[in-house]
């Protein structure tokens, strides 16, 4: 379970987020809309424990254990624009790399791969950029995170690999994930539990 | 309260002054008055250094409670500390040409506090190329820190290499002579006078810009100037 | 099909020594493997110090320093050429990540304490390679004759060991900032100068032939708590 109150974050002189809150529980998705600039980004890097807020709190609860953000950072998946792999690296390579450090298996990251039909023995800095989108989420889900957070998801993706992760993401929300979903280009499910409107 | 404080602090360090150059008789073995210079040369570098110790100690306090009061506080310290061990090398090299002929020596004293000078602007440096606040408080804190660790072993150092590495070793036997009893309560009156004018100045500093902060966020806010 | 318990199911391996070694391995082989494929590092160290040593062995020559005079200077000269390939090369361990922005990957999946020491024996072993390349071909271009060489081989040990633990905590630190380059260099000469001075004072002596003295404790010091405040800053510099 995520809660989170009244988050504050300024950018220099510009006050990105002001006084946010929001829940999800267990197999629910919060939708996160608004403008350009109004903290879509910004909210979920706090949520992901990549920024912190100035003010506000931040509450996740696995299994009825609050996690601190240093535990909290590293069992959430994350997929966002700017996250990028190693270019240097394959594809495979990347997904064994990390399946290491997060001392996991790879197993169910390459079945994602198979899913969403990205080669494994593709160079990093070779993939189109609806490759790197899907490598993305590969590796968000690899260490089968409950608490996705998804910031522009189907962004570059071509109409199979949209299916493919929305599949992959109703099928996280079945299993009793939690997500909190940014600039949904178009998702219509019926496990929305709430809608945050910024900006 | 404040005021007073201030007050007794001028009057304090105007005696220290006056102690420095009409109560304290020149001291032996140094050439005319110029011994006079330590008075104000050793004191500001102690301040200097207990402001650098100051400013570690209040990045340690910030990185345990995520204030940023800690972070204003250990940045002033580090840009007083700049300023007064500025004042101190040049004091120094004006005694030494005086003195050994020569505005720079190698001296190990010298060389300790031209790299703590170092130091400080290092980490000057680093706070103006971040930009994000709580970012910058962080990263110069550990930089603070980390040159906490690293300092003692130049002081240990020092001494031992003007010998070993330069072929004419000029030494420096400053802070030994037997002190005349009023040279010795000059120095420390006014070692307290300096220490006292660094604090009250880092207060005063802090609190400025405490207030200039705040007022550009109530402007941003549209509360006007 | 996830499955939710998963994740808790091996809540040993979280703690673990052997997972933290092989987290830290696993960084290591993926900054080498990265390294082998493109060779930026290796070739900016490799080409800037053999340039400087040509450099310096030109001006050197027809001036004929001798040998009294060479002994004094030549092991500084050395440690100077360290010193600023280090500065070159060096800190893309960690610029790099930032810069390519999987920095943001790292940080949502790395131990930090691993991701240090792993970066660290990363960094270890490119000074390593370069007190290889360097020393021999500057005994030879400006004959120096070392009387100790162990001194000389365990000077090179300990110092290089402290230049890539300050260069590694240091570089973590600019790379979050903005005008890296130059930035690496005004930090991290205040914190290597007293393991330079303790690393020239020891190759002084190993060839003019004096022994280590207290200067070698002092280093092997330098480098212990350099070390412990690294891993003690790392996760503070790191992570927000």
């Amino acid at each position: 379970m995520l809660r989170f109150e009244n988050l504050r974050r300024r950018f220099g002189r510009l006050s990105v987020l002001e006084g946010v809150s929001g829940e999800v529980a267990p197999g629910q998705a919060l939708l996160v809309t608004g403008p350009n600039g109004s903290g879509k980004s910004t909210l979920l890097r706090c949520l992901a424990g990549l920024l912190s807020p100035e003010k506000g709190t931040i509450e996740y609860r696995e299994d009825d254990k609050v996690l601190e953000t240093d535990e909290r950072r590293r069992r959430v998946g994350y997929v966002a624009p700017d996250l990028a792999l190693y270019s240097e690296l394959t594809v495979a390579e990347n997904l064994e790399f990390f399946a290491r450090i997060r001392r996991t298996s790879p197993a169910w990251g390459f079945e994602v791969l198979e899913r969403l039909g990205l080669p494994a023995d593709r160079m990093g800095g070779a993939l189109s950029s609806g490759m790197r989108q899907r490598l993305r989420w590969a590796w968000a889900l690899l260490h089968r995170p409950r608490l996705l957070l998804l910031d522009e998801p189907f962004q570059n993706l071509d109409a199979p690999g949209e299916q493919g992760t929305r599949d992959l993401l109703i099928e996280h929300l079945d299993q009793g994930g939690l997500a909190v979903v940014a600039n949904p280009s178009s998702l219509e499910i019926d496990r929305v539990a709430g809608h945050l409107r910024l900006g | 309260m404040k005021t007073i404080s201030a007050w007794l602090l001028w009057l304090w360090v105007s005696l220290v002054i006056l102690g420095a150059f009409y109560y304290a008789p020149p001291a032996e073995g140094f050439q005319g008055g110029s011994s006079r210079i330590l008075f104000f040369h050793v004191p500001m570098a102690w301040a200097s250094f207990a402001g650098f110790i100051a400013a570690s100690v209040w990045s340690i306090r910030y990185l345990m409670t995520r204030d940023l009061r800690h972070d204003r506080a250990a940045e002033v310290a580090i840009q007083l500390g700049l300023v007064f061990g500025v004042l101190a090398t040049v004091t120094g090299a004006i005694w030494a040409r005086i003195e050994w002929g020569a505005y720079w020596n190698w001296d190990p004293r010298q060389t300790s506090i031209l790299i703590s000078l170092l130091f400080y602007g290092a980490y000057l440096a680093l706070r103006g190329a971040v930009e994000d606040p709580e970012k910058r408080a962080r990263l110069s804190a550990a930089y603070a820190i980390l040159g906490l660790v690293v300092t003692p072993f130049l002081y240990w150092i020092m001494p031992r290499l003007t010998f070993s590495l330069h072929p004419e070793p000029v030494v420096n036997a400053e802070g030994k002579p037997k002190m005349q009893s009023e040279i010795l309560q000059v120095l420390m009156a006014s070692g307290i006078g300096f220490t006292a004018l660094f604090f009250w100045l880092h207060n005063l500093q802090t609190r400025v810009q405490a207030l200039a902060e705040r007022k550009s966020a109530a402007r941003e806010q549209g509360y006007g100037a | 099909m996830l499955q939710a318990t998963s994740v808790l199911a091996k809540p040993s391996a979280w703690g673990s020594a052997e997972g933290w070694a092989a987290e830290v391995i696993a960084v290591f082989v993926k900054d080498w493997r990265c390294e082998f494929r493109t060779r930026y590092a290796l070739n900016t160290l490799a080409l800037f110090a053999l340039t400087t040593m040509v450099v310096m062995s030109i001006s050197l020559g027809p001036i004929g320093i001798d040998r009294t005079r060479g002994t004094k200077v030549l092991p500084v000269l050395l440690w100077v050429i360290l010193l600023f390939s280090v500065s070159a090369g060096l800190p893309r361990a960690f610029i790099q990540e930032e810069e390519s922005q999987t920095a943001t990957a790292l940080r949502l999946s790395a131990t930090p304490s691993a991701l240090f020491c792993g970066k660290l024996l990363y960094c270890l072993t490119l000074v390593g390679a370069l007190e290889l390349l360097v020393t021999p071909v500057f005994v030879t271009l400006m004959n120096l004759e070392v009387i100790s060489p162990a001194l000389l081989v365990g000077t090179l040990a300990a110092g290089g060991y402290g230049l890539a633990v300050g260069s590694t905590l240091v570089a973590a630190i600019i790379a979050q900032a903005r005008t890296k380059g130059t930035l690496f260099s005004v930090l991290a000469f205040p914190v290597l100068l007293p393991l330079l001075l303790l690393a020239v004072e020891l190759t002084f002596n190993a060839v003019a032939g004096g022994g280590g003295g207290v200067a070698l404790p002092q280093l092997l010091l330098y480098d212990a708590s350099v070390t412990v405040v690294g891993l003690m800053l790392f996760p503070v510099v790191w992570n927000p």
